[in-house]
């Protein structure tokens, strides 16, 4: 999943760096309009009985000029408004507030422009009075602001819209193999070949236990796909899912470990998400059995305590580093109850004098299937 | 005859592959190990022809016990696994022999026919070096106590003194006398933290204190314990550009 992240990030990145798509169609189509605009100035001059074809390209390239400043200006702001986008009177209220100054600012730097080319020629730029210019010039700029305005928030929605169908791919996809990760992770490859393989051995010295063996495998395969998937289950399907877990697991270590439940009937109704205690056991055989020379005690203790659940499995030895304290099984675990209970329960793992303790504390909670 | 040691966790597990091994006529099991201190103790004291080693075991894995072996003397090793995706990748890539668990007799003969036809070329070198790549065995190296054998922290030794095919390893409080060769010792260790400063001994870099010129362009290397070593001009060029002299 992390690599999802880091190359959505490096897409972002990328589409800051270079023009999108709908900006190149967006300069594209500004530029056919100033075209056609100049095509329609020159015409008009012509038509007039204009002879000095400068004219008029220098009115429409002054105009021209100006404009497309302001629109790249323009362009790095929206980006600040593209989270707008979805609420178009805010979008259009965040770019009017700025049209005062482009009014202010565009009809004189224009104006200025011409009067100072013209008078670089010796010339004198002609038009129709300041007052009449100021009010004919503001009104065509307040509409052909708006229309481009439109058109620049239809092509960034686009964008936008076309951003978030990626990124929804690519969550959809990061969602889908952290789905399979969590699927294998209730299989455990390890486990199950190492029991067909204690099976396999032992069928060739004692095949009732070999069979015994392999119908608990069986069963506990059965339970992982019945229950995999639920939310919650009762702690009496919980522990009886342990039980075939640890059944299996003293068949392989039966010469080095001894287990006892310490299991008090009335929490056996409670709902548990299910199968959150057997990382927890898995660990306790993990680094007090697979890690350790000597023979090594499990205890499994379940009670209700008033309106709350209480777990605790320990195991004799002593706490191995931190590879045990951070690893993947505690941290789902932990992961579970916080997106289930919140700050309602809590996961614990302490060492005792002579044992180290995982301990679950959740709300109580009546199951019902 | 090939003698054979068998190690895994499990004593299902290892009596099957014993009953399957005691079938061959000409192979000899002379011993079970249960966990992978236990395994570097037997190779140590049997000098076995070919060892079994169960990846997942208490204490030391299969992988660190063969990554603490002697390249050239280590015998030939089969690894035993249930399920590593990574390990099983770098023995495909490296052709080292290995058997998945559950395995049946065919393969396990299939595996035995390979060995038997192999002469002693460099497949014990690549699983000794692939074991080394698999773990961090430049951290962690084991040393011989008395009878049995023992893990230290790489970190802890000051200098290394080769002599013949022994190598000493002086730590800060005692010595160790290893059955390794020099070359060995510092491929396995890796020259992030050691560098080899004459023909017959290395020093932890971080143990330097300072060095001295001697004439002819060699060097004397003192040490923060008080030590002082010779530093050739054969190997002087190389260390002072690793500490950035």
């Amino acid at each position: 999943m992390a690599v999802t992240h880091l190359d959505l990030a490096a897409d972002r990145q990328a589409a800051r760096s270079r023009l999108s798509r709908p900006d190149i169609a967006l300069y594209f189509l500004w530029g056919m309009f100033w075209l056609l605009m100049l095509a329609v100035g020159v015409q008009d001059y012509l038509r007039n009985g204009g002879t000095r074809l400068w004219q008029p390209i220098l009115w429409e390239g002054t105009s021209l000029a100006v404009a497309t400043l302001w629109v790249i200006l323009q362009r790095r702001v929206d980006r600040r408004y593209a989270v707008y986008l979805d609420r178009p009177w805010v979008w259009i209220g965040h770019h009017a507030k700025w049209m005062p100054l482009i009014v202010l600012t565009f009809v004189p730097t224009v104006f200025g422009i011409r009067h100072g080319v013209y008078a670089l020629l010796g010339e004198r730029y002609l038009h129709e009075p300041w007052s009449e210019v100021l009010f004919y010039e503001s009104i065509k700029l307040i509409l052909f602001y708006g229309l481009w305005m439109g058109l620049i928030f239809g092509f960034d929605t686009f964008a936008q819209a076309q951003e978030q169908r990626q990124r929804l791919l690519a969550l959809q996809k990061s969602l889908a193999e952290a789905q399979l990760a969590h699927l294998k992770a209730q299989l455990r490859p390890h486990f199950f070949f190492n029991a067909l393989n204690t099976i396999s051995a032992l069928m060739q010295v004692d095949v009732p236990r070999a069979d015994r063996l392999l119908s608990r495998l069986a069963d506990l395969l059965r339970a992982t796909l019945q229950w995999g998937d639920k939310e919650l289950m009762s702690l009496r399907d919980e522990m009886h899912m342990l039980e075939l877990f640890a059944q299996i697991m003293q068949e392989r270590f039966a010469d080095r470990v001894t287990l006892s439940w310490n299991v008090d009937n009335a929490a056996l109704g409670g709902a548990i998400p299910a199968m959150l205690l057997q990382p927890l056991l898995e660990n306790a055989f993990k680094h007090g059995v697979e890690r350790s020379r000597d023979a090594v005690r499990i205890e499994v203790e379940a009670r209700r305590d008033g309106e709350r659940l209480y777990i605790a499995i320990r195991n004799s030895g002593p706490l191995l580093g931190p590879e045990r304290q951070d690893g993947v099984g505690l941290r789902n675990c932990r992961e579970r109850l916080n997106v289930l209970y919140g700050d309602a329960a809590q996961m614990q793992l302490k060492q005792l004098p002579d044992a180290v303790e995982a301990s679950v504390t959740l709300p109580w909670q009546e199951h019902r299937a | 005859m090939m003698r054979v040691l068998v190690a895994d966790d499990e004593a299902p597990a290892r009596g099957k592959l014993q009953r399957w091994l005691s079938e061959q006529a000409d192979i000899e099991v002379v011993a079970e190990s249960q966990d992978g201190l236990g395994a570097a103790e037997a190779i140590e004291r049997l000098k076995p022809d070919v060892v079994f080693l169960d990846i997942q075991m208490p204490g030391l894995s299969g992988l660190e016990v063969a990554a603490q072996l002697e390249q050239e003397t280590a015998p030939l090793i089969v690894f035993v696994t249930a399920f590593d995706e990574h390990a099983i990748k770098a023995f495909e890539l490296n052709a080292i022999d290995y058997l998945l668990k559950p395995y049946d007799k065919d393969r396990l003969l299939k595996t035995l026919s390979r060995i038997r036809a192999r002469p002693a070329d460099g497949s014990t070198r690549a699983a000794v070096a692939t074991a080394r790549a698999q773990t961090q065995s430049h951290d962690r190296l084991l040393v011989p106590v008395g009878e049995t054998l023992q893990l230290i922290d790489s970190a802890t030794v000051e200098w290394l003194e080769a002599s013949d095919n022994y190598v000493h390893v002086h730590t800060s409080t005692r010595s160790y006398l290893l059955r390794r060769t020099l070359h060995d010792l510092l491929e396995q260790l890796g020259d992030q933290q050691f560098a080899r400063i004459h023909k017959s001994a290395a020093v932890n870099i971080a143990a330097v204190k300072a060095f001295t010129p001697l004439f002819k362009g060699d060097y004397e290397v003192q040490l923060r314990n008080g030590k002082v070593l010779r530093l050739s001009r054969r190997f002087k060029d190389q260390l002072f550009a690793r500490m950035g002299r």
